[in-house]
C-alpha cells in the first residue's frame, strides 16, 4: 500500500555519538512517503519497519539511498523530522536504507524521500486518520472481470474517493515516457529517411564507379538480369553487414546510455534496450533499403548500352 | 569560370546531385532542429519566468514553485518583511490547493490559486475581468478555458466550490457560491488542468486550517539597478541571499537558478540534441566527402586534361571544393525550410509532456544559433571536399592521361 501525501518535512541529521552537540548538519526538504511494507531494503536495519509493531519512544524511519549517499547517513543514525522547515520537529532513528523502485514518473525528480509508519506520518503532519490513497489486492481467481466489477461497486458507493485500476494508474504515471517514446519514434523516422538517402547515394556512386567493368561483363555476354542481380546481391550484403555492425554499435551505445543516465538520474530504470526484435527490425529494414537502392542503381546501369558505359 | 565548371559537373549527374542535396538537407534539418531544442528550452523558460517582471521566487524551503503541496506559515509577516526591504519593488504572494467545483450536475476537482489581483503575476485576463475584493468570503473567480469547458460554463455563470469531502462522515465541506467574472490564461498551469483564481485572503479563509495565513509562493520584483546589467544581477543576488538568511523557512530562487533547476530535469533533451546535432554534422561531412571522392576518381582523366592545358593545381583544388560548397548551399537552404517544419512537429510532441506550463516551448527559433549551425555545416561540407580535391590537384598528369587512354 502506497500513501503519498506529498507533505514537506525538514530533516536534520545527527549521529548517535553526537546527538547533543552536533545537530542540524543537514537541512533539506523532502517529500515524505509512508508505506506499510518496505521494498528493497539495503544495509542492516537494527529494527526493521514492521506493521503493527508497538511504537517505541523514538520512532524508526527508512531513508532512501540518495539521503544516505549525499549526507553520509547510515542505519542507526539519528535525524530530526518536522512537517515544516525551520521548526524543531522530532528525533527519529534511521532503521533502514531503501532502494527506490524503477518509476518513470519520478525519474527526473531529484527530491529526497523518507518512509514512516502511517500513524507516525499522520501524527507528524496533523492528518488525523487520513490517507491519500491505498491499494487493494484482488484475489487472483477474480480475474480482470472481477477487478472491473469491484471498481464499479466501489465507485457506486464511494463518497469523497474514487477507485482506479492499477493499469490505468500505470498508464497515467508513465505519460512522461510515452511522450519521450513518441519523440524517439519521430527522430527515428527522420534518421531512417536520412539513412535511406545516404545508402542510395553511396550505392549509386559505387555502381557507377564500376561501369566500365560492368560494361565489359555485358559485352562478354552476361545478361542484364545477371548483372542487375549481382549488383542487388552486393547491395544486400553491404546493407546486412552494415546493419549487423550497426546493431553491435547500438548495443554498445545502450550500455553506455544506461550506465550514464542511471548514474545521472540515480535510478535502476533501463533507458535503452536492444531486443532481438529491434535488431531484427533494423536488419530487415536495412536489407529492404539496400535491395531497393541496389535495384535502382542496377536499373540505371543495365538500361544503358555497354559501349556508352565504356565512353565510346 | 571555376564556379561554372563546378556547377556543370554537378548538373552532369542530376540524380547523384539530387540525392546528395537531399541527404545534406536532412542533415541540416536535423542539425537546426537540435540547435533549436538545445537553446529553445532555456529561452522559452526564461521568457516565461520574466514575462511578469518578477526576478525572485520565494518557496517553502527546498522546493520549486508549486512542485509540492508545501506551504509557508505566518505568510503575512513574511510578505510584510519582504515588502519592507528597500530593494524590493513588488511582492506577489499566492496560495495553491485542490478543491472540488460543481455546476449543475457537472463536478470535478480543480486547482485554486489565491492571489492579490493588484500584483499577481500568475495569469493574464483573456475575457471579463480579474476578481476583486479584500474580504474573507470568496465571491468572484477567474477561471481557465479547461475549467470552463469541463463545467460547460461561461463568464457570468455561478459555480459552487468545496474544499473536500469526508468519506467517514459522508459530508462535503460547506460550498461557496462564486461568480465567474473572467477567463484567464494561467501562465504556469499545465494544459488540461482545470484552474481558477480568487483573492488570496478569501482562498486562505476558504481552505480553513490548511490555508490560514499560509502561502505556497511569493514572487518578488527587485528594483532595477540602471548602472549596468551586472550591477542589476548583483543586486538581485544580494536580495536573494538576504531572504534566505533572514527567513530560514523559505528558499529564494532567482530566475537563473530556476532555469538551471528545470534544465537539470530536462537535461536529457539537451544531451540528445547535442549528440544528434553532432551526428548530423558528421553525416553531412561523410556524405560530401564520399560524393566528392567518388566523383573525383571518376573524373581523373578530365582533371588531368585541365592540368595539361595549363590550369594550376590551386585551380583544380578550388573547382572541386566549389562543388562541395554548391552542394552545401543547396542542402542547407532546403534543410532550413525542412528543419522549421519538423521543429513544429517535434515541438507539438514534446508539449504533451505532463506537468509543464502550456506556454513552454522546446523548439524556439533563434536566428543567431540557427545561422551559426548552418554556417558550420556549410563550412564542414566545403572542407569535406578538400581531401579529394587535394588528391586530385597532386596527381601526375601524364600518368593520369595514360591510364585514362588505356581505360
Amino acid at each position: 500500500m502506497l500513501i503519498s501525501p506529498s507533505t514537506q518535512c525538514a530533516v536534520h541529521r545527527t549521529t548517535l555519538a553526537a546527538v547533543a552537540t552536533s545537530i542540524l548538519l543537514m537541512s533539506a526538504s523532502v517529500a515524505v512517503h509512508a508505506q506499510q511494507t518496505v521494498g528493497a531494503v539495503i544495509g542492516t536495519p537494527v529494527a526493521p519497519l514492521v506493521p503493527g509493531r508497538i511504537a517505541p519512544a523514538i520512532r524508526g524511519i527508512a531513508i532512501d539511498e540518495r539521503i544516505a549517499a549525499d549526507h553520509d547517513v547510515a542505519v542507526g543514525d539519528t535525524m530530526r523530522v518536522s512537517s515544516e522547515a525551520g521548526t524543531a520537529g522530532e528525533a527519529v532513528i534511521v532503521r533502514a536504507v531503501v532502494r527506490r523502485g524503477a518509476d518513470p514518473s519520478e525519474v527526473a525528480r531529484s527530491e529526497f524521500r523518507i518512509r514512516l509508519h502511517l500513524d507516525h506520518l499522520q501524527r507528524l503532519t496533523g492528518s488525523d486518520d487520513r490517507v491519500d490513497r491505498f491499494a487493494v489486492a484482488v484475489r487472483p481467481e477474480a480475474g480482470a472481470a472481477g477487478v472491473d466489477s469491484l471498481l464499479a461497486r466501489i465507485n457506486h458507493v464511494a463518497f469523497g474517493f474514487r477507485a482506479h485500476a492499477s493499469a490505468a494508474v500505470a498508464v497515467e504515471s508513465s505519460r512522461t515516457f510515452q511522450v519521450v517514446d513518441r519523440f524517439h519514434r519521430a527522430i527515428g523516422g527522420i534518421t531512417i529517411v536520412a539513412s535511406a538517402i545516404f545508402l542510395l547515394c553511396i550505392l549509386l556512386l559505387k555502381v557507377e564507379e564500376r561501369r566500365r567493368a560492368i560494361a565489359a561483363l555485358r559485352l562478354a555476354g552476361l545478361s542484364r538480369r545477371t548483372v542487375a542481380l549481382s549488383v542487388i546481391a552486393e547491395a544486400a550484403v553491404v546493407a546486412v553487414v552494415g546493419s549487423v555492425v550497426g546493431a553491435g554499435l547500438g548495443w554498445v551505445v545502450t550500455v553506455g546510455v544506461n550506465a550514464y543516465y542511471q548514474r545521472v538520474f540515480r535510478t535502476p530504470l533501463t533507458f535503452a534496450i536492444l531486443t532481438p526484435r529491434i535488431a531484427l527490425f533494423a536488419v530487415t529494414l536495412s536489407l529492404l533499403l539496400g535491395i531497393s537502392a541496389g535495384a535502382l542503381a542496377a536499373w540505371r546501369l543495365v538500361r544503358t548500352h555497354p559501349l556508352v558505359l565504356l565512353g565510346r | 569560370m571555376r564556379a561554372t565548371l563546378a556547377y556543370a559537373s554537378l548538373r552532369r549527374h542530376p540524380m547523384r546531385t539530387l540525392l546528395a542535396v537531399l541527404g545534406l538537407a536532412i542533415a541540416a534539418a536535423l542539425l537546426i532542429d537540435m540547435v533549436m531544442l538545445a537553446t529553445g528550452m532555456r529561452a522559452s523558460f526564461r521568457s516565461l519566468l520574466t514575462s511578469q517582471g518578477y526576478e525572485l521566487r520565494v518557496t517553502p524551503r527546498g522546493t520549486l514553485p508549486f512542485d509540492t503541496e508545501a506551504t509557508v506559515g505566518s505568510a503575512a509577516a513574511l510578505v510584510a518583511s519582504l515588502r519592507a526591504h528597500p530593494d524590493i519593488d513588488r511582492v506577489s504572494p499566492s496560495l495553491g490547493s485542490t478543491v472540488q467545483v460543481q455546476r449543475v450536475d457537472r463536478a470535478r476537482s480543480a486547482f485554486v490559486l489565491g492571489t492579490q489581483p493588484d500584483v499577481q503575476g500568475e495569469y493574464t485576463v483573456i475575457a471579463g475581468r480579474a476578481p476583486v475584493g479584500t474580504d474573507t468570503l470568496m465571491r468572484e473567480v477567474i477561471v481557465n478555458a479547461t475549467l470552463l469547458t469541463s463545467l460547460a460554463a461561461s463568464v457570468g455563470d455561478t459555480i459552487s466550490v468545496t474544499t473536500g469531502r469526508s468519506a467517514q462522515l459522508r459530508i462535503a465541506g460547506v460550498p461557496a457560491r462564486v461568480l465567474i467574472v473572467g477567463e484567464g490564461r494561467f501562465l504556469y498551469v499545465p494544459p488540461g488542468l482545470p484552474a481558477f483564481s480568487a483573492p488570496l485572503v478569501a482562498v486562505q479563509t476558504f481552505l480553513g486550517d490548511a490555508g490560514r495565513d499560509r502561502i505556497s509562493l511569493a514572487m518578488a520584483s527587485v528594483r532595477a539597478d540602471t548602472t549596468s546589467a551586472s550591477a542589476n544581477a548583483e543586486r538581485t543576488e544580494a536580495v536573494r541571499q538576504w531572504i534566505e538568511q533572514t527567513h530560514a523557512r523559505v528558499t529564494a530562487i532567482s530566475t537563473e537558478t530556476a532555469i538551471v533547476q528545470v534544465e537539470e530535469r530536462l537535461a536529457y533533451f539537451r544531451q540528445l540534441a547535442f549528440i544528434l546535432g553532432a551526428l548530423s554534422l558528421v553525416i553531412g561531412v561523410l556524405l560530401v566527402t564520399t560524393l566528392v571522392s567518388l566523383s573525383v576518381n571518376e573524373r581523373l582523366g578530365e582533371l588531368a586534361v585541365l592540368r595539361a592545358i595549363g590550369v594550376p593545381r590551386v585551380g583544380v583544388l578550388q573547382q572541386i571544393m566549389l562543388e562541395g560548397f554548391i552542394l552545401g548551399i543547396a542542402g542547407v537552404t532546403l534543410g532550413l525550410g525542412l528543419g522549421l517544419i519538423t521543429a513544429q512537429w517535434l515541438n507539438a510532441i514534446l508539449r504533451d509532456f505532463p506537468g509543464l506550463p502550456a506556454d513552454l516551448d522546446f523548439f524556439v527559433w533563434s536566428a543567431e544559433a540557427a545561422w551559426k549551425s548552418l554556417a558550420m555545416l556549410l563550412i564542414a561540407s566545403t572542407v569535406a571536399g578538400a581531401i579529394p580535391a587535394w588528391r586530385a590537384s597532386q596527381m601526375r598528369v601524364a600518368q593520369a592521361l595514360r591510364e585514362e587512354a588505356i581505360g
